[in-house]
């Protein structure tokens, strides 16, 4: 570890705390359907949408209402970019290389993590997908699964801020404001800000080089046998990336338009474009907490969660980046690359890209696990084992440190609720959330929702590591394989989307599994959050007395960090014991898997 | 074959969520919280 890596990290958080408060302000304004400067060119816009789809933008929704409102919206659109993956061959606009239909497994695995925010990939974008089906059929998505977290997170925050109400608000008008007034005009600006520093912005076909090194490069051939072949040019994948990159992080989408995803110089040049790209995970999910306070009217309400979410995140980047900045012990004394002197920045550099170094892919994975976006610029199956388990054990806290758009807010207000239940349990009172009681049913569900994310992961995981269709996408043994299974169902039904790059996940097994567990994770979780908003919105407000518990405390931070710790400790250290935590141990007892 | 599959599918889990929807909200009841 280094003073320059800490001073990066100190400069990431600095910059997310300045920008919290002006963009939760915004939002406020925009679900609370007050002027904002945008109006005057966005309010006849909005006007014509409405106008077109028949939406009545002053009707109220029931949680019922929203949430079957939500499911409609998203399973036409799942089946829309099915659609188009399938006949993308046939569809002559904006396939200049020609790109076949996609495989069906892998077409409805593709469609359901783009519907879920998900944005896994088990395909190779540049090589699957036309830019007609990246653009109408996967950037649209990436504004749409955005647009629709940040709809629900609103939808829970009225909740708890109406009283003796029935209804949440209006899905598509949630939906259509939240598109049209947050992401779109950010995402304009950014992705000129991107193209600035290089990241490509076309529709040409892809460019051709001749190698001034020629390769050769031996394969297994049709019949198996070894075939040697001789690489003179290489092909470079061209597209619209910027516009594609820029809600992919501002949405906390995460899926590439190059494989490499934020690796790759085309998608993330500059050691600023990767800083922007840090940054545009968290400015939503950060602003929400300023949006929490504003709109229930307590301000140190949405500053207390804000700092919970901050303990949580430096934990885990530290962790990371200690970790990293280990070398790796099989290799220590081996390479000299493996200490920290000279140019060599010490540590554990394989699978990182030079120019961000060990400090900023340490703290790229922890913020792209602790929201649900996905997006990498390192490989994290190339981490240490317990930097590995860092991005690992972020999803598995459900991805509630800032979190993504509207789904970490809503995940947290969750946590919010346990919490104020079980500080209601300790001094024997009826817990209270803000001057709302807290009852059976909104723990019940509460605990629904806790309980429905281990269920998926750990489920499909272990039948995973039974049977032989599970245990051909492996490619390591030992304890890393299981990591690696592990991490695939985590990061699906967690809607994150990264991966332990060295699993083969596009074989029917893990295209349906994971397919299925991307739609739980997202959609049977969301069903009792909102179930549990719409039962507050119902609620009296109690003036608060000497008894009522302080959510804009530390004590409520403390309690708030300690729950969530203890919920995922208890849920998921055995799986982790197997996994990261075994193999750091045999690591360092010399003991390594192929 | 398998897009019919896979689009019976789709509408099977969406289907089931609306359904979940409303199961949510009858484990309320009649049950006053207010």
């Amino acid at each position: 570890m280094t003073p320059n890596g800490w001073l990066q990290i100190a400069v990431f958080f600095a910059l997310l705390l300045l920008a919290a408060k002006p963009m939760g302000l915004y939002m406020a304004r925009v679900y609370e359907r007050k002027k904002t400067w945008l109006d005057p060119v966005l309010g006849p816009v909005e006007r014509l949408l409405y106008c077109i789809t028949g939406v009545n933008p002053d009707a109220e929704m029931r949680w019922t209402e929203y949430g079957a409102a939500m499911l409609v919206f998203s399973c036409a659109t799942l089946l829309l970019t099915y659609a188009l993956e399938r006949l993308q061959h046939a569809i002559p606009l904006w396939n200049p290389q020609h790109l076949a239909a996609v495989e069906p497994y892998l077409a409805w695995n593709t469609a359901a993590s783009f519907t879920t925010n998900t944005n896994w990939q088990s395909y190779v974008p540049e090589t699957t997908m036309s830019y007609l089906t990246q653009m109408a059929g996967l950037a649209t998505h990436n504004f749409w699964s955005a647009a629709t977290g940040m709809a629900l997170a609103i939808a829970f925050i009225r909740g708890i801020a109406r009283r003796e109400s029935k209804t949440l608000g209006n899905f598509w008008v949630d939906l259509t404001r939240g598109t049209l007034w947050v992401l779109l005009p950010i995402c304009v600006v950014y992705a000129l800000a991107l193209v600035s520093q290089g990241v490509v912005q076309n529709l040409k076909p892809y460019d051709t080089a001749t190698l001034v090194e020629p390769q050769t490069v031996t394969a297994p051939g049709a019949d198996g046998k070894p075939v040697t072949t001789r690489v003179t040019t290489q092909t470079i994948a061209q597209g619209p990336t910027a516009s594609q990159e820029a809600i992919k992080m501002l949405g906390t989408n995460g899926g590439g338009f190059f494989n490499a995803n934020s690796a790759h110089p085309f998608e993330n040049p500059t050691p600023l474009s990767n800083m922007l790209q840090m940054l545009s995970i968290f400015l939503i999910p950060a602003g929400l907490c300023v949006t929490l306070g504003k709109m229930v009217g307590s301000p140190g309400h949405g500053w207390a969660v804000f700092a919970a979410m901050s303990v949580l995140w430096f934990a885990g980047v530290a962790t990371c980046y200690w970790a990293e900045s280990q070398p790796n012990p099989l290799l220590h004394g081996v390479d000299q690359r493996t200490s920290l002197g000279g140019v060599s920045p010490g540590g554990n550099m394989e699978g990182k890209e030079v120019r961000f170094g060990i400090a900023n892919s340490a703290l790229f994975a922890t913020v792209t696990t602790d929201a649900s976006c996905g997006a990498v610029n390192s490989m994290h199956d190339s981490f240490m084992p317990l930097g590995g388990m860092v991005p690992l054990a972020n999803i598995m806290m459900g991805e509630i440190v800032f979190g993504g758009v509207g789904a970490g807010m809503y995940g947290m207000l969750i946590f919010v609720v346990l919490s104020v239940f079980i500080a209601g349990l300790m001094v024997g009172r009826t817990p209270e959330y803000l001057g709302k009681k807290v009852q059976a049913y909104e723990v019940q569900l509460s605990m629904l929702y806790v309980l429905i994310f281990p269920l998926i992961i750990l489920g499909f995981a272990a039948v995973s590591v039974l049977l032989p269709a599970g245990l051909a996408g492996i490619s390591n043994h030992g304890p890393h394989g299981l990591s690696q299974v592990l991490y695939a169902y985590t990061s699906a039904a967690g809607n994150n989307g990264s991966a332990f790059a060295g699993i083969n996940a596009n074989t029917h097994w893990y295209n349906s599994t994971m397919g299925i567990a991307m739609l739980s994770g997202r959609f049977l979780m969301i069903v009792p959050m909102l179930a549990v908003a719409g039962s507050l919105a119902t609620k009296k407000i109690v003036p608060p007395s000497l008894g009522t518990f302080p959510v804009n405390s530390p004590l409520f931070t403390v309690l708030l960090v300690s729950v969530i710790l203890i919920v995922g400790a208890l849920t998921f250290f055995p799986a982790l014991s197997l996994g990261p935590i075994l193999e750091h141990l045999l690591l360092r007892s010399g003991i390594s898997f192929s | 074959m398998s897009d019919l599959v896979f689009l019976a599918a789709s509408l099977a889990f969406f289907f089931v969520a609306v359904l979940y929807v409303y199961g949510c909200q009858s484990l309320k009841g009649g049950r006053d919280d207010a």
